[in-house]
């Protein structure tokens, strides 16, 4: 008896992990094929871009309970990285973006210790330590480093395809680590955190460290993203790569689809950056105000996002 | 009684601003013993068990255990090496079930520990091991934090204020529990503000007042001792 | 220089101080911050240029107006919104994100109706004369703001600390469950200091341009991480904090911009960072407190 419900248990669990690999398959195959039968590919690497990022958000906020509207920092100095060892020390594109991810991790351990701080503490302080690292790199005293305000120009090292390709394959790598982290004990241990950090720690989790791996994680990610996205613009501006934008529409992306899940970012990000595409580039305003007005919506009416319509009846979405 | 102490808390200062919530508290504690914490509300007691827990490093003085300098532990070290605690205001994952909940503790706490279902059987609880958390009621709550205490392998439990809201019944059935796990070796400090609950219990009392012990002996003494009757009873003159 | 950049750095941080006013109390009184906090003050700007431009009016005018108005937007923005979130079941992050909406809301439509270019009010709006002070001379503009901020200050001190209402809102700050407990109108003071913290955010705008120079939509933000810097630095729901946040803020500004211009945009970011990593309850703060 016992051990039937131990094979249907087991059966259950391959099923839900088969219904996740899905998803990792359909964006790389998606986004693989994709520019063979749609031109603009510009329009495809944002959406991987934001689509990532959406995640990096996802796996902050939806697992941790932090809401970084001070992302970009982390998307900036990524781009920075890797634009200072393509200029600086003359590595080839590929070891760049690495470099790129690397210094935002690096970056992430220096403002550690923004995790003491919870809610609109840490959300508004996040943001401030963004626009500190923006002004830094923009500043003129750093001419020598970052070319200060006058931006990048990596004509030298502009690789569309094999920049495509890598931004293909750190979305996929976020996409399975997100499902990873979910499925894991490691994922209700951060679950269990963000209900309530003492009564998990007396469970016996290591609240702090948990925390640092997710927050590092997350940066990993917007590191590795925005190296991508300014090797494949390869001129940028410190306006570009630390438009607070950046951060505020990977969160709605998130909000919006669903955050705590594997799904919700990706919905998320195809359905809103779709919009932007056919409204927000010409009226940027009307795209704002549809989603400005979309958040409020969904606070107070939905504020698991679309995905939780799904979740509602029981149903399990990855 | 002569069994090697495995707790020990030495001058316990702690202060919140200017006010003195520990004001030098010392104590010791056996396996399979079981202390009943008593005292006026702002004694101190649940700032104790907080110190013991880890919750708040104190300003002063050192808490000791199993031959090791664990004042300064983090929460999760000393929930690792089988120092548990429930709340008094329970604090359950709200949104994980019950069970959920109860494996946590089990998959990051001490091992050897009872297993998710025999915590779930011991404290009554298999019956809604499914449902999440925030729909149980809360003294259904209380005995999650209990369960889960269990679950991660405590040889300390600081169980603080179980009784509050229970019926006369449960709290026999409470006080029978607490007294299996003592007789298991674990060792329990129980704040308590229902004194009869404690008499069931244990003999052993320590009574606060103003962050200060002023009695540590039997129940029974402690009643007729003129501090405790003047600060705690209110009978005193 | 450096007794221009003292007495400059003082009077721009009372009107800082007093442009923080209207989140400090929000998020003394309901435990939520108004993310949206700087497109009202913002949106005080425009009535003020607004106002000036097409009708002539003089801005002392437009401070009463601002004031009204926006108290009624307040209200008018409160009852769908508020009460709702309250009784959600994570009001802190919740109202967050609601207020994040809301301020690219607001932002979107200033877009709409006032375009991206940035506008201002004329320095000489109150006059061409100068104040002289130990031999360097202010702009009058400058002066006519710090008063009018500072007696709204202090109205507001003798609101909280003179009247029934007022004495109702500290018992709400002090401890909203209490205060519910004991049958305070918890949601209409919370109502009225909603309307009230709107109201005063746009009143602080109407001065803004004349301070910061000029306006466009996308300001709001940047005053939002000003005015919550100054009150954590000032501790919350003490509307004395306000005014040792703003003197703060005020004044390292002003000696940033004088000693070392280029860095001094990061200013506010710095000084929050310091703050709450090193004493989170603020410089007049008793505890610590999460929010």
């Amino acid at each position: 008896m016992l051990n039937t419900q131990l094979v249907e248990a087991g059966k259950r669990q391959r099923g839900r992990l088969l219904i996740n690999g899905v998803i990792p398959f359909l964006v790389l195959v998606g986004f693989s094929l994709s520019p063979f039968v749609y031109a603009n590919q510009a329009i495809l690497f944002q959406m991987m871009a934001f689509m990532a990022l959406a995640q990096g958000v996802n796996l902050l906020y939806g697992f941790t309970g932090y809401l970084p509207f001070g992302y970009v920092g982390f998307f900036g100095i990524g781009a920075y990285g890797m634009a200072i060892s393509i200029q600086l020390l003359h590595f080839p594109g590929l070891l760049a973006v690495v470099m790129g991810g690397l210094l935002s991790a690096i970056i992430a351990i220096i403002f550690l210790p923004l995790l003491r701080l919870s809610g609109a503490y840490f959300a508004i302080s996040s943001l401030a330590a963004a626009e500190v690292l923006s002004n830094v790199v923009s500043n003129s005293a750093m001419i020598h480093i970052t070319n200060g305000p006058y931006g990048e120009q990596l004509t030298q090292s502009y690789h569309p395809v094999t920049s495509y390709v890598a931004m293909v394959i750190v979305l996929v790598l976020t996409t399975v680590t997100v499902i990873f982290i979910r499925n894991m004990p490691f994922g209700r241990a951060l679950m269990a955190i963000r209900e309530d950090p003492v009564s998990a720690a007396m469970a016996g989790i290591a609240v702090v460290r948990s925390r640092s791996i997710v927050w590092l994680l997350s940066a990993l990610i917007a590191g590795l993203t925005g190296a991508i996205f300014g090797w494949h613009l390869s001129v940028f501006y410190p306006n570009t790569v630390f438009d607070l934008n950046i951060s505020i529409l990977a969160i709605v992306f998130t909000l919006f689809g669903g955050y705590g899940t594997v799904t919700g970012p990706v919905l998320g990000s195809i359905v809103l950056y779709g919009l932007y595409n056919a409204i927000g580039i010409s009226d940027p305003q009307y795209f704002q105000l549809i989603y400005g007005l979309l958040i409020v919506a969904l606070v107070l009416f939905l504020p698991g996002g679309i995905i939780s319509l799904i979740q509602r009846r029981g149903n399990y979405v990855p | 009684m002569s069994r090697e102490p495995i707790l020990i808390f030495e001058n316990i200062v702690k202060k919140f601003g200017a006010f003195r919530a520990l004001d030098g508290v010392s104590g010791t504690l056996a396996p399979g013993e079981i202390l009943g914490l008593v005292g006026p509300n702002g004694s101190g007691k649940t700032t104790l068990i907080n110190v013991i827990a880890g919750l708040y490093y104190p300003d002063s003085g050192g808490v000791r255990s199993q031959e090791q300098d664990i004042t300064h532990w983090p929460m999760h070290k000393r929930a690792r090496m089988g120092i548990n605690r429930t709340f008094q205001i329970p604090k359950p994952f709200k949104s994980l079930s019950v069970e959920e909940n109860i494996a946590l503790a089990y998959h990051y706490g001490r091992k050897p520990a009872m297993s998710p279902q025999q915590a779930l059987d011991f404290v009554g609880l298999a019956p809604v091991k499914n449902q999440l958390a925030l729909q149980l009621n809360s003294s259904q709550q209380k005995l999650l934090d209990l369960a889960r205490a269990l679950a991660a392998g405590p040889r300390i439990l600081l169980i603080d204020e179980l009784a509050a809201g229970l019926s006369h019944q449960e709290l026999q059935v409470v006080a029978d529990h607490l007294q299996a796990l003592a007789q298991q070796d674990i060792a329990l400090i129980v704040v308590e503000h229902h004194l009869g609950f404690v008499n069931q219990l244990t003999e052993r009392v320590m009574v606060m007042n103003a962050g200060k012990e002023i009695f540590q002996g039997s129940l029974s003494r402690a009643a007729q001792d003129p501090t405790v009757s003047a600060v705690y009873l209110g009978t005193g003159s | 220089m450096f007794t221009y950049s003292l007495v400059s750095g003082i009077l721009f941080g009372i009107f800082f101080g007093f442009m923080a006013l209207g989140l400090n109390l929000i998020f003394g009184v309901m435990e939520m911050v108004n993310l949206a906090h700087g497109d009202f003050v913002v949106l005080g700007g425009y009535v003020a240029i607004m106002a000036l431009t097409s009708l002539h009016i003089n801005p002392v005018v437009s401070l009463v107006i601002a004031l009204v108005l926006f108290f009624l937007v307040g209200l008018g923005l409160f009852f769908p919104l508020i009460p709702r979130l309250s009784n959600s079941r994570d009001p802190e992050m919740l109202s967050l994100i609601l207020f994040f909406g809301l301020s690219q809301v607001l932002e979107a439509l200033m877009v709409i109706k006032f375009g991206v270019n940035p506008e201002s009010l004329p320095l000489s709006v109150f006059g061409n004369s100068s104040w002289h002070f130990l031999g360097q001379s202010y702009q009058i503009a400058w002066i006519v703001t710090a008063l009018v901020s500072l007696v709204m200050i202090t109205l507001t001190y003798v609101f909280l600390y003179y009247t029934s209402l007022g004495r109702a809102v500290r018992a709400v700050m002090g401890n909203r469950e209490e205060a519910l407990a004991s049958g305070l109108p918890v949601k209409r003071t919370s109502a009225i200091i909603f309307a009230i913290g709107i109201g005063l955010a746009a009143m602080s705008g109407v001065l803004s341009p004349l301070m910061i120079g000029s306006l466009d939509p996308t300001s709001g933000l940047g005053l939002t991480t000003i005015a919550f810097a100054i009150v954590v630095i000032g501790s919350l729901g003490n509307p004395l904090g306000s005014v040792v946040g703003g003197l703060v803020y005020g004044v390292s500004l002003m000696l940033m911009q004088t000693y070392l211009s280029s860095w001094s945009v990061l200013v506010p970011y710095l000084l929050l960072l310091i703050i709450v990593l090193v004493k989170p309850s603020g410089l007049l703060g008793k505890g610590v407190r999460h929010a």
